[in-house]
Parts: structure tokens; C-alpha cells; sequence
């Protein structure tokens, strides 16, 4: 599935929820679900700067593809960076560097999602395209 | 007795909706709302008398400029400082303490030491250490005890005639702690020589302060966390120690002659107030002071006490709430809390979604977090536009939230 598929399954699924509370309960859902973290990646090298939590983000490159791994210590925090995390997985470098879309104006997710700039998904979202544009350069 | 709902009915952010809820807003630590008298009176004066100030002779710059020095009085009164010349307008608390380190500090010698406390805030913090750095001096910080208060016989063992400065926060943006000022001057004027400053962020908000009483010598208030705008604070200082001080920054207006190779200052308070000053926000904090005055800090002051024992009640009956807050009889009405098992963000997002507005953080008072072991903590403050429901509010959202988080 591509990353504008995932993204649309994604907005159809939050949409379902009609107010910010129901929103953060979905995503404290997927964080409760989402895959066991490895203590061993809760270091300083895969932490995410500018979130209000901690929270980490493990690339992995495998045939040509990159992964993630994620994790926050908070559960909202945890539920988006999961959600993004599955977005930007089982995708090229290269098409992760070219995706045009925005997250930010995808996802009506409240304050977390808000176009500030020192806001966490956003930190989020340039760590993933950081990752990537360094395996296609 | 303060009317809450009457003092609520003057700030016009209370007519908005957060989330389908009416807004419950307990983060005056962080900055408090405006009352349409200061928005007004900001407004007025863009409208009907803007012009630059100390420059004109014209009917505009000499309005602009009298309502502008007027407030110099207005805060001498409020604060009661010795003399309108001792107010210096900054543009808020931290650039006080930058201007106080960068003026004071020069003149010390290599290893003079400068005593501050565990729980200050960064703005009390950094421009210290910046200038310990440049001027090898060291930072010693008092020690706060179990109850959320500063050791006193720590701080007489830190005092010598090294001590040159002790910087206090007067009121703690994180416990609500209330030093107890006049005993920690004496102390320090007994055992040394060295200025003493009082960080009046939170405690000019909320209490009655009279600088000739407390013995101090600077104080750092900021304009915004008193219903005044942003971009606009004082520092107040003792004449003779204004008048011994160089200025910090240069340009217009702090000047009496200037020539190629040389200038003389201006006069106190004009030395440190380089440059066109945030003119109408000083007007701002005037209309601020005078809301404030109407209704008298004597009635601010008890009604942060009152608040501060009902929502000390109300929040300590919440099952598996950790509170950083003072345990002394009287304290500030704020309140620092964690939950073990789930994140301050967290509970803050939650508590968002029924209109209730805290800060999650570490509040900047990142080590004295650090000492308690805490990577953040949520915090809810309370202003004279806060009562006791607002505090059930909070209480409610944060045991709804709980539910869902735990």
C-alpha cells in the first residue's frame, strides 16, 4: 500500500471519531497494541529532539525498503509516532523523500497535530525524512 | 471578598469555548488573561495619542510620553519603591535578571560566589551562570527540604564575605513556596555584603509587596503574568545602586551627550532604558496596575489563600496524585502534579479536551524536576478570576482522564 493509501486509511479512521477525546483514545489504543520497543534502542541516538515527551524512532533498512521502530513514554505521543511510524514503513527512501503529503492537514488530531514548528509530530515527521534522504543521496 | 464572576465578566476570553466546554483556565503561571480595561487602554492609545516618546513638542509625543512616565509612578505605589526613577521598564523578568547579571557582575572578583536556590526558575538560573562563566564567579544554590521550603540553615552556612548576590525566586512557579523574605535578608545583610534580589514573577501577581519593608534591594517583576501584555516588566532597584551601575545596552534615549569618541549617560531611569521603550505596553501594565489596585492586593492576596486551601483539599483526595506543593500554612496557589504510570503530557492532552488549560513540563525549573526524579509534571495556578469551581473542574477532568490513561 502506498503512503498516500495508508495516509487516506488513516484519515478515514480518525474521522470516524468526531471529537479530540475520542481522537487521543484511538491513538492510546494504538500505543497500548502497538509492538514491544527493545530497551537497548531507548537511547539518545533514536530520540526524537522537540517533543514535550520522550520519544524514539528506529530506522531499519531491509531490501531496499526502510522500517520502523517507535516508542514515547507517553501514551498519546506513542499512539501518533505508531501511526506514523506505519505510514513511512515498508516504503523506499525514495519515496518517502518525494511524498508530498501533509500530515499536518491530513489528520485533524487537535493540538498535537498543530503547524507549529517546535510542535512534536513535526520533529516526527522531518526524523523520517531525514532518515530517508540519507539512503538516497 | 472578591466576585468572581464579576471579575470574569471583565476578561473577554472567558466567552470562548475549548473543546464544546467553557474554558476552565488554570495556567496563569504561565501567563495570565487580559481585562478589557488593559486591552482598552492599549487600544486607546493606538488609536488617539501614539507617538514616540521623550522626542516630540508635539501635543501626541507629549500625551504618549506623560501616560508612559505616569506608570513609573503608578508601580512606585504599587510596589512602594522609595522613587518613581527607581522603576526601569524591561521588556519582562528575564531580561531584569540579564540586565542586573550583566551590570552587577563585572565588578566581583574571581571566586566571588553568588547564592541562588535549588528551585529557581531558568530566568534566575542562566544569566548567573553566564556570567559566573565570564567573570569566574561560583554559584552556590540553598538547598530545599522535604517540604518544599528553603533550608535556612543551609543558606547561613553558604553565606561569606565571598557572597556578593543572593537572587530568590519570592514566590515558587512550581510549589508555590513563599520564602520567607525578611529573614532571609537579615540573614544575608548580617553575614555579608552582597545585594539581595527578589524574583517577583509570580509573587507581584498575586501578593502584597512592599520593597521598603522586605529590606530588598532589586526586584524582577514581569508585566503579562499580572494582567498587563507581553513584552513589558520592571526591574526596581535602590537609587544609589541604580545610580553606581553602568548601563547594559546603548543607543537612544539613555544618552546626555554624545560624541565621536565618547559618550555620558542619561540619568536613572533613563540610563537603562536604551532605545524606543514597548511604550504601550507600559501603559498596559499601568491600566494593569490600577485593575489590580481597584480591587486591592490585600483582596488578591486572600484570595490566593483561600483558593490555595480549597484546591490543596480538593486535589490531595485524588487517588494516586503526586503533588509538588508546599507544605507551609501559606503558599501560592500552585500546583505541580504527576501521576506514576502515566505522562504529564498526557493528562494535560486529556484534561485539554474538557477545557481545562495546565502547562506540562518541567515549567523551567529543570533541575530542582531533575532532584525529584520527574522528567515533567502537569501544573494548574490560580488568578483572581478562578474559583473554587474551576478547581472541581480540574478535579473531575483529571479522574476522568485517569480512567482512559491508566
Amino acid at each position: 500500500m502506498s503512503i498516500e493509501d495508508k495516509v487516506l486509511r488513516y484519515k478515514k479512521t480518525l474521522n470516524i471519531f468526531p471529537n479530540p477525546q475520542e481522537k487521543y483514545q484511538y491513538l492510546i489504543e494504538q500505543a497500548k497494541k502497538s509492538e514491544d520497543f527493545p530497551d537497548e534502542l531507548r537511547i539518545d541516538e533514536f530520540k526524537v529532539n522537540g517533543c514535550q515527551s520522550q520519544v524514539w524512532l528506529v530506522p531499519e533498512e531491509k531490501d531496499d525498503r526502510l522500517f520502523f521502530k517507535s516508542d514515547s513514554d507517553a501514551l498519546i505521543a506513542k499512539g501518533l509516532v505508531t501511526l506514523i511510524a506505519s505510514i513511512y514503513s515498508d516504503e523506499k527512501p525514495q519515496d518517502i523523500a518525494n511524498s508530498k503529503i501533509d500530515l499536518m492537514e491530513e489528520f485533524e488530531l487537535g493540538v498535537i497535530l498543530s503547524p507549529a514548528r517546535r510542535n512534536g509530530a513535526f520533529s516526527m515527521l522531518k526524523t523520517i525524512r531525514e532518515f530517508a534522504l540519507k539512503l538516497t543521496d | 471578598m472578591i466576585k468572581v464572576t464579576n471579575i470574569k465578566k471583565d476578561f473577554p476570553i472567558f466567552e470562548r469555548q475549548i473543546n464544546g466546554n467553557k474554558l476552565t483556565y488554570l495556567d496563569s503561571g504561565a501567563t495570565s488573561q487580559k481585562p478589557n480595561q488593559v486591552i482598552d487602554e492599549m487600544s486607546d492609545v493606538y488609536k488617539n495619542n501614539n507617538a514616540n516618546v521623550h522626542r516630540g513638542t508635539y501635543v501626541l509625543s507629549s500625551e504618549t510620553t506623560s501616560k508612559y512616565e505616569n506608570v513609573r509612578s503608578k508601580f512606585q505605589k504599587f510596589i512602594n519603591a522609595y522613587d518613581s526613577d527607581e522603576i526601569i521598564f524591561t521588556k519582562g523578568c528575564t531580561e531584569g535578571f540579564n540586565l542586573l547579571s550583566n551590570s552587577l557582575c563585572k565588578d566581583f572578583s574571581e571566586g566571588d560566589e553568588i547564592i541562588l536556590s535549588e528551585i529557581e526558575h531558568h530566568a534566575n538560573i542562566i544569566p548567573w551562570q553566564m556570567a559566573a562563566e565570564k567573570y569566574k564567579l561560583k554559584i552556590k544554590y540553598i538547598k530545599v527540604d522535604e517540604s518544599y521550603n528553603l533550608d535556612m540553615n543551609h543558606l547561613e552556612e553558604l553565606l561569606s564575605s565571598k557572597t556578593k548576590i543572593v537572587s530568590i525566586v519570592g514566590e515558587s512557579n512550581m510549589s508555590g513556596m513563599l520564602p520567607n523574605i525578611k529573614e532571609i535578608v537579615s540573614s544575608v545583610k548580617l553575614k555579608s555584603d552582597a545585594i539581595f534580589i527578589l524574583d517577583g514573577a509570580q509573587l507581584v501577581p498575586h501578593r502584597v509587596v512592599d520593597v521598603q519593608d522586605l529590606g530588598i534591594d532589586f526586584l524582577c517583576v514581569s508585566g503579562h503574568k499580572m494582567l498587563g501584555p507581553t513584552g513589558i516588566g520592571v526591574v526596581w532597584g535602590r537609587k544609589e545602586l541604580w545610580d553606581s551601575m553602568d548601563p547594559v545596552y546603548g543607543g537612544g534615549d539613555m544618552i546626555e551627550e554624545v560624541h565621536y569618541d565618547k559618550a555620558t549617560w542619561a540619568q536613572v531611569p533613563h540610563k537603562f532604558e536604551a532605545g524606543t521603550p514597548p511604550f504601550v505596553e507600559a501603559i498596559g501594565l499601568g491600566a494593569a496596575v490600577d485593575y489590580l489596585q481597584n480591587i486591592s492586593m490585600t483582596e488578591v492576596q486572600q484570595h490566593s489563600d483561600n483558593l490555595r486551601e480549597y484546591a490543596k483539599n480538593k486535589l490531595e483526595n485524588i487517588d494516586g496524585l503526586n503533588i509538588v506543593h508546599s507544605l507551609s500554612k501559606n503558599a501560592g496557589c500552585t500546583f505541580s502534579m504527576s501521576v506514576d504510570g502515566a505522562h504529564a503530557t498526557d493528562i494535560s492532552l486529556m484534561l485539554d479536551t474538557y477545557g481545562v488549560a495546565v502547562r506540562a513540563g518541567h515549567h523551567c525549573v529543570q533541575p530542582f524536576h531533575r532532584k525529584l526524579n520527574l522528567d515533567a509534571t502537569f501544573r494548574a495556578t490560580g488568578y483572581i478570576y478562578n474559583n473554587e469551581e474551576d478547581f472541581d473542574t480540574l478535579a473531575s477532568a483529571i479522574e476522568d482522564s485517569l480512567k482512559i490513561l491508566k
